[in-house]
């Protein structure tokens, strides 16, 4: 396998330009000849299928949810980043694509990220055009904040629901161009399989999931857009159906895995409360701009938080990072809190937890500043645990909430699978080892609405493709196979559910793949893993039958599919003997407790092969240059 | 002291509506549920009489659920008598059980509604929302065309009128709490964001006419002004919306060629 | 002349459209139902002449007989119940079939009102009164008429006599009770259906749709409480003196 980024040569900021005058375009006449197939329908998916469909090609759209409407992607809250400079504050293209490079602790490919920064102003522009209400301004312009600790305000947002209002602007053009007739839509279906031909993805094998039916589909091209695998860990903030199921089955069919050691811990969540918890709710970090969090001094004490005095407190941020103190960044914050757990300071019935404490913040401004500034999420906190956050201090864990890697993308956001496509969150891009807050949002729009509709002209113009129909061979294997699993996870005939299961695979994520990895912990993980996976095919219960509607084989199939991932995404993180961003190996740090890159070794993507059952995954590597961002170690002590 | 009280564990009755599929019958059964922590929201109450469902050999109780933190309006259910529950301005994943108590018997129900039809157990289709939308719930503007963001004023209240309305998560609930299961409230809310935003004006009359003609054809009931939808609206969408919709299919009916 | 036709056959598809929509019938329904309010309305002001005696009220009730328009405020009268009635029936037939399987519990979040959930109920108990009461007193069914002595051509003893029949009076305040609790969801609802709803505006509109009801019901409902019971019971005690 060969990795080739395509990234255009030259000056940085002409290079998308030029690439774009180099990609050869297909004829207006000819595009509606062209069937582009499109899995997921989140932000960036549905951006994709309607901008292509503007431009011509056919589209046809898969979900698993009951609507194209429901993507993870609803669930963002913050806002999303653009370098417009409305505020006059100094940013630029170049800052947003500065910010974003060094963010990712020099893990990203230098050009896909100044791409990104070009085209964030478009997306604001294309949002504002198709009626996104963003926050306003008293004269009518725009609303900016500054979001995820960004020394610029270039963070556009509606109230806390941002993502969603970006979702339902992509998916309103999604079904203008459904009732135009140029897309077809298809929910709850499953993509089970990728269908190559000679060489090329022409197809997808999908689980009607209302009927049980294995269908295939073909197309010229096949797009994957389903999002992150953050559920790996069982728990996270994604949403409960999140997996990494189509990413995982395309890896298996020759789409290389890059980077699936780095994940993003995000350090304010509302705490896990027993077993049965299903989902980790996140709450904003802008929180920590007034709270300050601690954990009692003394091992298990026992007393209400409100009576412990300050001397037995320990503001452990403050100590250790005195110049930022509470506003450290995510990774540093998570850490720190898991520091303190393990050392048995955790508070709460279950221990896993720290205090966020707005006592201080309270005497200083008064309750109804703080009531005006968090009160949306007081409620949503009070609501959660029924305990009130004005009279006694917030509970806090970290929960994973995003993952970094993904599909090996070109330039192109093509996959190692010729005319297999990845973006937004399912593939490995943009962020490196770390995502800035608000630029999720943005990453996905940009591959959707400004990206792959040109690279994908590009594609087609310089492809020769053979007609193919769902008759071919390649389908029936590829169904003969999909169905063969589903009958396997049938006929186990075990007891346990498979969400017990899954719970078990994240025990041994988040205990030895987590926020600090060890080459002990991740060795541990590479044994216990396989184990499981053993056991999960001698006892997960599946019932009912693969012919209905049937949720338990459903998540049956996302968990096996986990279960191997979570191998590969430990063997990474065990390859890579450095830390970066979102990947912290404790055995290299900085005195401070900083994450110490090796760049002479690691600053480059790891890009993983699948060689078939049983035989291990090979490493490839595409070296990263930056040669407009000066290298540097972060330093927030 | 209050969390330890909190934490006594409950016995419940389960009444849970099953069907197999759209062309079955379906009918309540009756489940004990024991154990159940207060901590725990109403789905993972449910993920638990699943996975000892499963445990036992039974089917699964299919139920539509997916961020599990109210916002992307998958989950549904009639529980008493109540659409996502007794709680104002929650959906049915935001419920918790310290709501219920020791003892008490609950009806869970699926969204009914001739345009939702039941496609398992708890789950029903929701499409007929997509459709209404295709009709005309956007503003017809390509990728590329857009002009300036900042070319456009608009006042800071007329935009948070807008966004009011835009919250809509389409869940359903107002169709499943009217008596006359009518959709007029997610199609005001629809209607209501484009019509208040200056985007919104070169379509507006075709988008009132469009989106009233889809949500008839799907056939929702009419709105008698009960207000039921608005309070079971999770995201708490007025019924100003409603009247505005009304005023804009009238001026539509009126003005336009 | 084509485009004529052509343009009459748009107006009347665009106005046949209206009509058949959830939103036209409705809105149909609201003008013809406060239409019917304006007529209770005036309805009940001649009704008071009652109280001002039987001279007065002979008086108008004859003015208003010998109007020539009188053909032709019955007819549009007829109309309105008619749009009113059949709209909604049809309505109410179309809301039955939107929810073809009806919950085992349904229990709300207490939005409706008790005006509101009996709309089809006390509409269908006044369709029911007016049969009677026009049958009663405009066809003399029953055939009251001239059976007290002397009063024969007497309206207002023809009223009288109605309401001294405790059975009509119980059904007659009943009705009414029927009328004053339609109106308490409709006259509002029939605002909001007109697209009338400002936050300022509706507080002001729902208070002043339920003191109508409440104004209507007490002034209808007075007459068989006074001339069926008040009266007698006043006569009575003056009599024993």
């Amino acid at each position: 396998m060969k990795l080739d980024s395509k990234v255009p040569s030259g000056p940085i900021e002409k290079s998308w330009d030029k690439h774009r005058f180099e990609l050869k375009l297909v004829n207006p006449a000819n595009k509606r000849k062209f069937k582009v197939l499109v899995v997921g329908t989140g932000l960036a998916g549905a951006s994709a299928a309607a901008t292509m469909a503007e431009l011509g090609y056919q589209v046809e759209t898969f979900c698993v949810q009951d609507s194209a409407r429901r993507a993870h992607s609803i669930a963002a809250q913050g806002g999303v980043n653009a370098a417009k400079n409305y505020p006059n504050d100094g940013d630029s293209i170049w800052r947003l694509f500065y910010d974003t490079v060094k963010g990712g602790d020099f893990r990203a490919r230098e050009q896909n990220v100044y791409r990104l920064a070009q085209v964030s102003n478009n997306i604001i522009d294309q949002c504002v055009a198709q009626g996104v209400p963003f926050a306003r301004e008293y004269g009518g312009t725009l609303s900016n904040r500054s979001f995820g600790g960004a020394q610029v305000s270039r963070t556009f947002y509606a109230r806390g629901q941002t993502g969603q209002q970006l979702l339902l602007g992509a998916y309103s053009s999604l079904m203008r161009q459904v009732g135009l007739g140029t897309v077809k839509l298809h929910t709850r279906r499953e993509m089970l399989d990728v269908v190559v031909v000679d060489g090329q993805a022409r197809g997808i094998v999908c689980r009607n999931l209302v009927t049980g039916e294995s269908e295939t589909y073909w197309g010229d091209a096949v797009v994957l857009a389903t999002g992150g695998y953050g559920n790996v860990y069982y728990l996270s903030t994604n949403a409960n159906g999140s997996n990494v199921t189509a990413t995982w089955r395309a890896h298996k069919r020759g789409a290389a895995f890059a980077n699936p050691c780095y994940t993003q811990i995000h350090p304010t969540c509302v705490p896990v409360t027993g077993e049965y918890q299903s989902k980790l709710t996140l709450m904003s970090e802008s929180l920590r701009n007034d709270g300050r969090v601690w954990v009692p001094k003394k091992k298990a004490d026992p007393r209400n938080p409100q009576d412990i005095p300050e001397e037995d407190r320990d503001y452990y941020l403050e100590r250790k990072y005195p110049a930022f103190g509470n506003l450290v960044p995510r990774d540093i914050a998570s850490r720190a809190a898991k520091q303190m757990i393990d050392e048995d300071r955790g508070v709460g019935s279950t221990g896993l937890s720290v205090y966020l404490d707005f006592k201080d913040a309270i005497a200083r401004i008064g309750e109804p500043k703080v009531r005006e500034k968090y009160g949306n999420l007081f409620d949503m906190y009070h609501h959660i645990t029924a305990e009130n956050p004005y009279e006694r201090p917030m509970r806090i864990y970290p929960a994973v909430h995003y993952t970094m890697g993904g599909l090996w993308v070109d330039y192109n956001l093509m996959t190692t699978i010729p005319g297999l496509f990845c973006l937004g969150e399912a593939n490995f891009s943009d962020h490196g080892a770390n995502r800035l807050g608000a630029s999720a949002l943005m990453q996905g729009l940009a591959d959707g609405y400004f990206v792959l509709p040109y690279t994908i002209g590009g594609y087609f113009a310089g492809t020769k493709l053979a007609k193919v129909t769902t008759g071919h061979d390649a389908f029936k294997e590829a169904v003969s196979s999909v169905n063969a699993r589903t009958q396997r996870l049938l006929k186990t005939g075990g007891k346990t559910s498979p969400s017990a299961l899954h719970r078990k695979l994240g025990h041994i994520m988040w205990d030895n793949v987590g926020m600090g990895r060890t080459a002990k912990s991740l060795n541990t993980a590479l044994s216990e893993i396989p184990a499981l996976r053993e056991e999960f095919w001698k006892s997960v219960a599946v019932t009912g039958s693969g012919e209905e509607f049937n949720q338990t084989l459903e998540r049956a199939g996302r968990v096996a599919d986990f279960l191997e991932f979570g191998e590969l995404l430990a063997k990474d993180a065990l390859t890579r003997e450095e830390s970066c961003g979102g990947h912290f190996r404790e055995e290299h740090q900085t005195p401070d407790g900083e994450a110490k890159r090796d760049d002479d070794k690691f600053c480059h993507v790891a890009a993983w092969e699948y060689k078939g059952e049983g035989k291990p995954s090979e490493r490839h590597v595409e070296t990263l240059t930056f040669d407009n961002v000066h290298i540097a170690q972060r330093n927030y002590a | 002291m209050e969390q330890i009280m909190d934490n006594k564990l409950m016995n419940l009755t389960l009444k849970i509506w099953r069907q197999k599929d759209a062309a079955a019958e379906g009918e309540l059964k009756s489940y004990a549920l024991t154990g159940v922590s207060p901590d725990m929201s109403f789905l993972e109450m449910l993920d638990v009489l699943n996975e000892q469902l499963v445990a036992k050999g039974d089917d699964a109780v299919a139920f539509d659920h997916d961020c599990r933190e109210g916002i992307c309006g998958m989950c549904s259910l009639m529980i008493d008598g109540q659409a996502h529950g007794p709680e104002k301005a929650v959906t049915t994943c935001q419920l918790h059980m310290r709501q219920y108590k020791d003892g008490d018997t609950i009806t869970i129900e699926p969204f009914r509604a001739k345009a939702f039809p039941v496609v398992r157990d708890l789950c029903v289709d929701r499409s007929a929302f997509d459709r209404i939308q295709q009709a005309g719930g956007f503003c017809s503007v390509n990728t590329g065309n857009a002009v300036d963001a900042n070319s456009m004023l608009i006042s800071h209240d007329t935009a948070e009128k807008s966004m009011d309305a835009a919250a809509c998560i389409g869940c359903g609930a107002c169709v499943a709490a009217c008596p006359n299961a009518s959709a007029m409230l997610f199609v005001g809310a629809k209607v209501s964001q484009y019509a208040l935003l200056p985007q919104g004006q070169p379509e507006r009359e075709k988008r009132a006419l469009a989106m009233r003609a889809a949500m008839d054809a799907e056939g929702f009931g009419h709105c008698t002004n009960e207000y039921e939808c608005e309070a079971a609206c999770p995201k708490e969408i007025k019924i100003s919306n409603i009247a505005r919709l009304n005023r804009e299919y009238f001026r539509a009916t009126l003005i336009s060629e | 002349m084509e485009a004529n036709e052509n343009c009459a056959s748009k107006c009347c598809g665009r106005l046949f459209e209206f009509l058949d929509s959830s939103i036209g019938k409705k809105f149909m329904v609201a003008a013809a139902g406060l239409l019917l309010v304006g007529f209770l309305v005036t309805h009940l002001a001649g009704n008071l002449f009652l109280y001002v005696g039987d001279g007065a009220f002979n008086h108008y009730a004859e003015a208003l007989e010998h109007n020539p328009l009188l053909p032709l405020a019955e007819g549009g009268l007829i109309f309105l119940f008619l749009v009113h009635i059949l709209l909604s029936a049809r309505a109410t037939y179309l809301n039955r079939k939107a929810r073809p399987v009806a919950y085992e519990s349904y229990k709300g979040k207490g939005a409706r009102t008790p005006g509101s959930r009996t709309m089809a109920l006390t509409g269908s108990l006044i369709l029911l009164f007016i049969i009677i009461h026009v049958a009663t007193f405009k066809f003399d069914v029953g055939g009251l008429k001239g059976q007290t002595p002397g009063t024969e051509e007497s309206l207002y003893a023809h009223v009288i006599t109605w309401f001294s029949n405790p059975l009509y009076a119980a059904f007659y305040i009943l009705a009414v009770g029927g009328v004053g609790l339609h109106l308490s969801h409709g006259v509002q609802s029939a605002m909001q259906t007109f697209g009338v709803n400002h936050p300022r505006y509706t507080p002001l509109i729902r208070k002043a749709g339920l003191a109508l009801a409440g104004l209507i019901f007490l002034g209808f409902v007075s007459f068989p409480v006074y001339f069926g019971f008040l009266q007698k019971c006043l006569s009575c005690s003056t009599g024993a003196h």
